[in-house]
């Protein structure tokens, strides 16, 4: 009997070979007799006997049970081919296989079915120890980056990584540890052990956080939930002599015991440049009640609406928003704050320069709110038509928000008084690059209005890179 | 003396850092303002020896250059501190930490009380003033940190008190490393107590010698020094450490004796009895 060699059926490269599944093929493949074999091929029912999978080294099989069960449900060849692909997906989102390729064979043996059939995922495990080393340079540091990481730890899709950058300023390392429940990959842990500095020269402020962090995701219906206990360990220290006595006041060592929520909804079909869907993500964060010196409740939340329209244009809107209350009467601290401005949030104005500010330092504020909206087009003339071109996009738009802090002896209405003064907003154009599948930078030609006295603005072309953008 | 003047005099003097005090003298055209502040640790709770005499070192010097200044207590004022060490003072704009710039400042804007000394005591004068950072000052911080009992039942518990687990620990513990790690690096890590005491002794012995009958170091008028060594010596007297040994080193000089008496009687009884005097002579005394 022939082998039908089933390929897979990605549009697109991943892991294993481009492949493009060509049901005539099959048939071009098949010896004499065809048009017996024809008849077996297509839509003739048929079992499915054996799932194997060859090449496992350390994984553990009960994991991977859950993976391949439904491969058995198989009714036909095409439903086999359907099922071993969704399979073959499963199986490389674990993150602990190079390769997935997949064999649909007859069944073989003495308890073969007439119409049975084997299908065998051979895969090719990830080296149990991958290391990576890179060099930065930025913002005056140069710095060495090493990067350690452990696929497949325990045999369960554990994964280690451990990430130590040493630079001429400051040193920082993280350590995390992930685990996925089995059978049930968007159910996991992870646990992560950090120390990170950070500069903040809008503040004249430094920052060095020393923490540990448990994190559980579930997806629950159609939201995906996140559950986080956070300890930090913050010093914060002036970055230079001339900072203001504001920031200078803040300076020293606080513990922060925080636990905190998300709920996320994203039915966009793309992170970078959606076309339709939108965002909502909650988070809510708790912190004093775990122990440590900082008390607070924090809520924010994110909103973004994506509309195709004529041409291949895309309007989107967005709106952020948070406040912060701290508990127990103890002021809050300049780390914990919110900060707006910048090419991320409100264009037009200098990083995170609105609002609150003593001598040129900005202390952050207590509540905000920011809204944009753009329109999206693809380049004048659609230059790199289908390659590189699709990569850019043009974008008009408008931005808003305000930034302030409340005095909590007042009602919500004076609160939402106080935020609906003074907004600062503004508009413009500009070009925006993606960078994978996270990343973008823009270049924009900002009009700032509605600047209030104490704000930085940079009005003209402003040069912006980064994950999330209002 | 013009102002110029008194900065080339000051470089004779030896003073540190006459950069600073050439760029004080363009701000010095500020006159001192009403509410300039002084900043320390807790006074009830958190200030351990050696700061709270620094402290009371300053203001004694404040309040005999008659300027008034307002006392803050900030659970982190030593990292508030521009230079890591309490107390300090914000001044204007400006910010000085530690006796000697804060002297070289008040000088800049033109209040100095050693101005009437000529070179040779105005030397004698930082001599002295070196005798008790290195002695008495060291003396002080090796009793706190180095000694075992004083570390764990006074200084450790009262430096972490604003903190809470588990970072009062490691805040404590850190900074008793920082100080037994400066005490090896010069050379005081192999005394041992008693020596220790010895030259608290052989400290005082030199100041009392120096000291006299008269009323305060030099002349009748005091200076900085006085203002040092008051701040110091008025501390250990109303400190009570886990041994009275230090206290009884002190008072067995009656000259530094009654001089701590009459600085405290004219320096600080004449402000509000009760509060400012019964502020800083209660001194990090819980046990």
């Amino acid at each position: 009997m022939g082998t039908v060699h089933a390929r897979s059926m990605d549009p697109l490269p991943m892991h294993g070979r481009d492949m493009g599944v060509h049901p005539d093929d099959m048939i071009e493949v098949q010896e004499a007799e065809q048009e017996t074999k024809q008849e077996v091929l297509e839509n003739k029912d048929v079992v499915v006997q054996h799932v194997n999978i060859e090449g496992l080294g350390r994984t553990k099989e009960d994991l991977l049970g859950y993976e391949i069960s439904e491969v058995f449900h198989a009714k036909n060849l095409v439903d086999v081919m359907k099922k071993s692909h969704i399979a073959r997906q499963k199986l490389l989102r674990l993150g602990i296989f190079k390769e997935v390729e997949v064999v649909i064979d007859t069944s073989d043996g003495a308890d073969a079915l007439p119409n049975g059939l084997d299908v065998t995922f051979e895969v090719t495990e990830m080296k149990r120890l991958t290391g990576s080393y890179n060099t930065m340079v930025g913002n005056n540091e140069g710095s060495m980056v090493l990067g350690v990481k452990l696929p497949n730890v325990f045999g369960r899709a554990e994964k280690l990584t451990f990430q130590f950058s040493y630079g001429t300023k400051e040193t920082s390392y993280g350590l995390s540890f992930f685990k996925p429940q089995p059978g049930n990959f968007e159910r996991n842990l992870a646990l992560n052990l950090y120390k990170v500095t950070g500069q903040f020269p809008w503040s004249s402020l430094k920052e060095t956080d020393r923490g540990v962090s448990t994190e559980l995701n579930f997806p629950l219906w159609r939201t995906n939930h996140t559950l986080k206990w956070e300890g930090v360990w913050r010093e914060l220290g002036c970055l230079a002599r001339s900072a203001s006595f504001a920031v200078r006041e803040e300076s020293g060592h606080t513990l922060k015991s925080a636990l905190s929520h998300t709920m996320s909804i994203d039915n966009r079909n793309s992170a970078i440049f959606p076309k339709k869907g939108a965002l909502l993500r909650i988070n809510q964060e708790l912190a004093g009640y775990t122990g440590g010196d900082a008390s607070f409740l924090k809520e924010d939340f994110e909103l973004q609406v994506n509309r195709r329209l004529v041409w291949d244009s895309v309007l989107s809107a967005s709106l952020w928003g948070g406040c912060l209350l701290p508990i127990g009467g103890r002021p809050s601290s300049i780390a914990d704050r919110f900060y707006l401005g910048g090419p991320t949030s409100v264009r037009g104005f200098g990083m995170y320069s609105i609002g609150p500010q003593s001598e040129g330092d900005y202390l952050g504020g207590e509540a905000y709110w920011a809204g944009g909206l753009h329109l999206y087009t693809p380049l004048p003339f659609r230059p790199g038509r289908a390659g590189f071109g699709d990569l850019f996009r043009t974008h008009f738009f408008l931005n808003a928000g305000n930034l302030c802090n409340l005095n909590y002896g007042e009602g919500p209405r004076a609160h939402l008084q106080r935020l609906a003064e003074c907004i600062r907003w503004s508009y413009g154009a500009g070009i925006v690059l993606r960078l994978g599948n996270i990343a973008r930078l823009e270049l924009n030609y900002c009009i700032p209005m509605g600047v209030q006295s104490g704000d930085r603005i940079c009005d003209g072309v402003q040069f912006g890179a980064g994950i999330r953008f209002l | 003396m013009s102002l110029a003047a008194e900065a080339f005099v000051s470089q004779i003097a030896g003073c540190r850092g006459p950069e600073r005090t050439i760029s004080r003298i363009k701000q010095s055209a500020e006159p001192w303002p009403e509410n300039a502040t002084l900043y320390q640790p807790l006074r009830e709770d958190q200030i351990l020896l050696s700061d709270c005499a620094s402290s009371l070192a300053v203001q004694a010097y404040l309040r005999m250059c008659n300027l008034p200044v307002h006392v803050s207590c900030r659970s982190n004022a030593e990292y508030m501190s521009p230079s890591g060490k309490v107390p300090f003072v914000h001044v204007g704009n400006q910010v000085v930490s530690e006796l000697g710039p804060i002297v070289q400042f008040t000088k800049a804007k033109g209040h100095s009380l050693s101005d009437g000394l000529d070179d040779v005591q105005r030397a004698e004068m930082k001599a002295y003033m070196e005798l008790v950072n290195n002695m008495l000052l060291t003396a002080e911080l090796y009793i706190q940190w180095c000694d075992d009992t004083t570390a764990t039942e006074i200084s450790r518990p009262r430096y972490s008190s604003p903190y809470s687990w588990p970072l009062n620990q490691i805040l404590a513990y850190q900074k008793q490393w920082e100080v037994r790690r400066k005490m090896n690096a010069i050379g005081w890590a192999g005394k041992s107590l008693e020596q220790v005491y010895e030259d608290v002794s052989q400290c005082c012995q030199a100041l009392s010698q120096r000291l006299g009958t008269q009323p305060y170091f030099f002349n009748k008028q005091p200076t900085e020094l006085d203002a040092l060594v008051f701040g110091h010596l008025f501390t250990i007297l109303t400190t009570r450490l886990t041994s009275d040994e230090l206290g009884e080193k002190i008072k067995s000089y009656s000259n530094l004796l009654a001089f701590c008496r009459r600085i405290e009687q004219s320096y600080f009884e004449d402000s509000q009895a009760g509060s400012s005097s019964r502020g800083y002579s209660k001194g990090p005394s819980l046990f």
